[in-house]
């Protein structure tokens, strides 16, 4: 559930990048959740034609998916809704990031075409190349291989994927199913959200989403296979001339209708990790950080599917760590005694290869905390921390005087920066009274880590808006003052942009766990 | 300060605390030549042991005139029979406790308590000595800590593992020190695998919050904050001095 100040900021992310008459669509299917377009018309008081537009614009930049749902007490008959991603909506200020991950993995073509593709949301390949052939002078023919084998390194690295579905078909919900049955299903799979389900049910199989373009009139292996068995009753030469009459025509159809997007959830696992990789340097050095990209990389290579824990052989880590900056230099104990004793690996001997684990969660978490730490810590000072920090350690309620013992504080100080807390709603409070001699009022204090993580993220959220809303501001005012450029005015954009960033990693490190 | 740490150390000296219940204590102390007065006050404070009794409570108790009861009382201390202890739970209360009794920890607090207060250079300085073994040994379990305390020469007090446990785990809470459980292996092969231990909190560079960085992480009006509101990013004052925005 996003709260408010989410809300707000994918609304003024929409504006500033989309303008207003998209962005007042978008903020009514942010409140209202999934709409047809009846209702955004009526909603938003806006015309047929205009709402209508608002709704392709946010479908061509990935910002809301249009699913079909049964009308209500019919069997057959379908309606057209739409509802708005707000992931995605906010992946727009992440856009720098996504292009710097495959600059630094692809090179400067990759990010040209990536580039073009989070400008206008969903291209054609053609109309990708299009795009760049404005932008030159070279003979188009040999452009075009290159962008294409450019554009497969893309898709290869999940980088780029096809579109999902433009309309799925999302069923009826559990209402109709028993209680029992509503009962049996939630214990074994997580509820999801409307938006969730419509996802899913727009999301291609893993082939479809990431198959490449063929070169030269050559087919992609999937299509390959399928079309082949149509083929087979046919005779061989017949067979080979209509697969081949078939690849062209699905060459050209790939190339020229098959729409393409970016990949956001690729770019979140790479921020993901590079985030893991960046909070182990500033915690235990170089390199320990070293050896940690080196392990990442290894099941990068290998594909595997559980990508939060990492497994690795000392063989291949060592081969990854001699690649690197300074890792020429690390001897094989100095590896080991890293992995041991400071990324707390667990070790496990296999055919005379030692193998280490480490689960890339526990180093977000550990991020997390220190994020959380650090704001309690500035925001309620030092004591405030410490009780923050027993309350995270014990999970469980703790009582006033329990807390006092083992944080050494006052009790006056400790109840006084409770109240506060609980006040803030950082934490949660029970009453018990105890009915012994007197009457006894006991006070025992909680932190909820899912409220508070919610608590925390609607925070970044409104701290992202009032950056963003001072961005815009200095920007306008750069305009009517300055409009050739003042330095104060760079300056002052800076500082609010690289905040911005910096806010926006550690509000993923939260959001995607 | 010197002072205050004496005061703490002899407080960390084990003493004789008489059991609940117990008259032995009691018995050794002489009461002749004591008034009517002082002799019933003396009981009542006796008869509460080591919890003490609120000199409101007493009076209370005693039922004796003002002037008496305050004579009387006077006395008592003079003569040493009783000791007047400050409640950590109310400063301004004055807990009367017999001589031959240590004050309860619900009353003084205890160890790390003087006059109703933490005593925080005492606190410190334990604090210190613990850091100094850690870093002596690297890694370090509690009991190692605590015997390195116990040997050292500049340990004029006697500590119980307990004692040096809630210390240590304080420094946990406030990142000096880190619990970690041993590996077995490398820098842990003198401790059992599984085994908690403590070694030396330390970070290569300073951890910088993201949300703590900028004003809005630490505004006291964030909740009245609202894009068109009366307080909001575009008129903040805090923002202003953040980027020195007198242009």
């Amino acid at each position: 559930m996003v709260g408010q100040n989410g809300l707000k900021l994918a609304v003024h992310l929409i504006t500033a990048h989309l303008g207003d008459l998209v962005a007042k669509v978008c903020s009514c299917l942010l409140h209202r959740g999934a709409l047809s377009l009846q209702e955004v018309v009526r909603f938003t008081k806006l015309s047929i034609s205009q709402a209508k537009n608002c709704l392709l614009v946010l479908i061509q930049h990935n910002c809301v998916q249009a699913f079909s749902v049964l009308l209500p007490g019919s069997t057959t008959k379908t309606m057209t809704q739409y509802i708005a991603l707000f992931d995605n909506i906010l992946h727009r200020m992440r856009f720098p990031k996504f292009l710097m991950v495959v600059k630094y993995d692809l090179g400067h073509e990759g990010e040209v075409l990536l580039e073009g593709l989070l400008q206008n949301g969903r291209l054609t390949f053609d109309q990708l190349v299009e795009r760049t052939l404005s932008k030159t002078t070279e003979a188009s023919a040999s452009i075009r291989e290159e962008m294409r084998a450019n554009f497969n390194n893309l898709v290869h690295s999940h980088y780029v994927e096809r579109c999902p579905k433009p309309e799925p078909f999302v069923g009826p919900d559990s209402e109709d199913q028993s209680t029992f049955a509503r009962k049996r299903r939630a214990k074994t799979v997580p509820i999801l959200s409307l938006e969730q389900q419509v996802m899913v049910a727009a999301t291609l199989s893993n082939g479809e989403r990431f198959s490449e373009i063929s070169n030269g009139g050559k087919m992609t292996v999937d299509t390959v296979v399928a079309d082949h068995h149509v083929a087979t009753f046919s005779g061989e030469k017949r067979k080979f001339e209509a697969l081949e009459m078939d690849q062209e025509l699905q060459s050209a159809i790939t190339e020229n209708e098959v729409l393409w997007r970016a990949n956001y959830e690729k770019f979140i696992q790479c921020l993901k990790k590079k985030a893991c990789v960046l909070n182990v340097r500033s915690r235990l050095g170089l390199d320990a950080s070293t050896i940690l990209e080196a392990m990442i990389e290894t099941i990068d290579q290998e594909n595997v599917e559980n990508k939060n824990t990492v497994f690795a052989s000392m063989g291949s880590i060592i081969e990854r760590v001699r690649e690197k900056p300074g890792g020429i230099s690390m001897t094989l104990e100095h590896v080991r005694t890293i992995l041991v004793d400071q990324l707390l690996c667990h070790s496990s001997t296999e055919d005379t290869n030692t193998w280490y684990t480490i689960d890339l969660n526990d180093i977000i978490e550990n991020s997390q905390n220190e994020e959380v730490e650090t704001f309690i810590r500035a925001r309620y000072g030092l004591e405030a921390y410490r009780i923050f920090r027993l309350l995270i350690k014990c999970g469980h309620p703790v009582e006033t005087e329990q807390i006092v013992e083992i944080t050494f504080i006052e009790k006056k100080n400790a109840q006084e920066i409770l109240y506060k807390l609980w006040k803030d709603e950082y934490l949660e409070m029970e009453k018990v009274v105890m009915h012994g001699s007197g009457q006894t009022q006991l006070f025992l204090w909680k932190l909820n880590k899912r409220v508070l993580r919610e608590h925390i993220i609607d925070d970044m959220y409104h701290a992202s808006l009032n950056l963003s809303q001072k961005i815009s501001q200095i920007a306008q005012q750069q305009r009517e003052v300055s409009p050739h450029g003042d330095k104060k005015y760079q300056r002052v954009k800076y500082i609010l942009q690289s905040s911005l960033y910096k806010l926006d990693d550690a509000l993923m490190l939260f959001q995607f766990l | 300060m010197v002072l205050c740490i004496a005061e703490g150390a002899k407080a960390m000296v084990p003493q004789k605390r008489p059991r609940l219940g117990s008259k032995s204590g009691a018995a050794l102390v002489p009461d002749e030549g004591l008034s009517d007065a002082e002799r019933m006050i003396l009981e009542a404070i006796r008869s509460k042991e080591n919890m003490g009794i609120w000199t409101f409570d007493l009076k209370k108790l005693t039922n004796l005139p003002r002037g008496v009861f305050d004579k009387a009382l006077r006395l008592l201390q003079q003569k040493g029979l009783i000791k007047c202890v400050v409640s950590i739970h109310n400063k301004s209360r004055k807990m009367y406790v017999a001589r031959e009794f240590e004050p309860a920890k619900e009353i003084s607090g205890g160890t790390w308590y003087s006059q109703g207060s933490l005593n925080q250079e005492f606190i410190s300085d334990v604090r210190s000595k613990c850091l100094a073994q850690v870093t002596r040994l690297r890694i370090a379990t509690i009991e190692d800590v605590w015997k390195g305390i116990q040997m050292s020469r500049d340990s004029k007090a006697d500590f119980t593992l307990q004692q040096i446990k809630e210390i240590v785990q304080a420094m946990v809470l406030d990142k000096e020190l880190e619990e970690v459980k041993s590996t077995g292996d490398g820098d842990f092969s003198a401790v059992p695998a599984g085994r908690p231990c403590y070694r030396r909190f330390e970070r290569r560079a300073p951890i910088a919050g993201a949300l703590s960085a900028i004003p809005c992480g630490v505004c006291p009006r964030i909740s009245e904050c609202t894009p068109d509101g009366v307080i909001s990013p575009n008129t903040c004052i805090y923002f202003t001095k953040w980027l020195e925005l007198d242009f």
